[in-house]
């Protein structure tokens, strides 16, 4: 074997998740991390919402009786929380396009913070168009 | 030396379709999202949906909407799936159950956007 080949690290595919969460991370492989996480989670939402939505075939009252678990403040809130999968997914999807498409790679650590300083921006953005109704309630307006 | 382990696809295609389904999906979801819930009832009541429905523009964005998303999501789950490296059964296993799943949940949601009715008197709703 050459002097190269016995400097090249391997590793046992049995050893792969302690390989992968021992390798330094940095902000594009947190990136990549949370990307598939959010993708995942995501796709499993959208079989979820198409499911949660049949009941739309059987009329008004088969429909707004499923609709009314969906209306539990928990569950609004797992919608806002949902909104943060759907945000980072998004804005890190954008920076995956700037990277392939429009020299991203020069910047790409940049358009990383500004992708979370958006993103928390639009979540609480968010948060106010979903919850006027009942600030606006509270306030007695 | 990968003569004989290359297939023609050179996944290109699939590459260049994930970011343009991509940036279409970031538009569409923010104002699903947004229409979605601007008002309680916007998406959680019967009459907001049907008046929305009488519409065929909501119809053919929902349905480009959600071919668009089952066309990404897969091709996602595909590509996490494509960074192992797997058996050829194990490939067309899981490519099989992906395909199956997406055209059984577009079709279903297909025929719930499709089952919703058209009201003679449009009236009545707004």
């Amino acid at each position: 074997m050459s002097e190269t080949a016995k400097k090249i690290k391997t590793f046992d595919q049995k050893d792969w998740v302690k390989e992968n969460l021992s390798y330094h991370k940095d902000s594009g492989s947190w990136a990549w991390i949370y990307h598939r996480i959010t993708g995942l989670a995501l796709m499993g939402y959208l079989f979820l919402h198409i499911y949660s939505l049949s009941t739309l075939t059987s009329g008004k009252e088969a429909f707004e009786a499923k609709m009314k678990t969906f209306l539990s403040p928990p569950l609004l809130a797992l919608e806002w929380l949902l909104f943060v999968f759907v945000l980072f997914h998004s804005l890190n999807g954008i920076r995956v396009v700037l990277v392939d498409w429009a020299d991203g790679a020069k910047y790409h650590k940049a358009l990383y913070r500004y992708s979370w300083i958006i993103g928390i921006i639009l979540f609480l953005a968010m948060g106010f168009v979903m919850f006027s109704h009942e600030i606006f309630k509270l306030f007695g307006k | 030396m990968y003569k004989y382990q290359s297939s023609k696809n050179s996944g290109a295609k699939s590459w260049i379709l994930q970011r343009i389904t991509g940036l279409a999906l970031v538009v569409l979801m923010l104002g699903h999202y947004i229409l979605m819930h601007y008002s309680p009832d916007s998406g959680h009541t019967y009459e907001a949906v049907l008046t929305r429905m009488q519409f065929s523009w909501y119809r053919i964005i929902d349905l480009l909407f959600v071919t668009l998303a089952m066309y990404h999501g897969l091709n996602g789950l595909w590509g996490i799936f494509r960074d192992y490296k797997l058996a050829p059964w194990l490939r067309i296993s899981i490519i099989s159950v992906l395909v199956i799943l997406g055209v059984a949940f577009t079709a279903w949601a297909y025929n719930i956007i499709f089952s919703i009715p058209y009201v003679h008197n449009i009236a009545l709703l707004l």
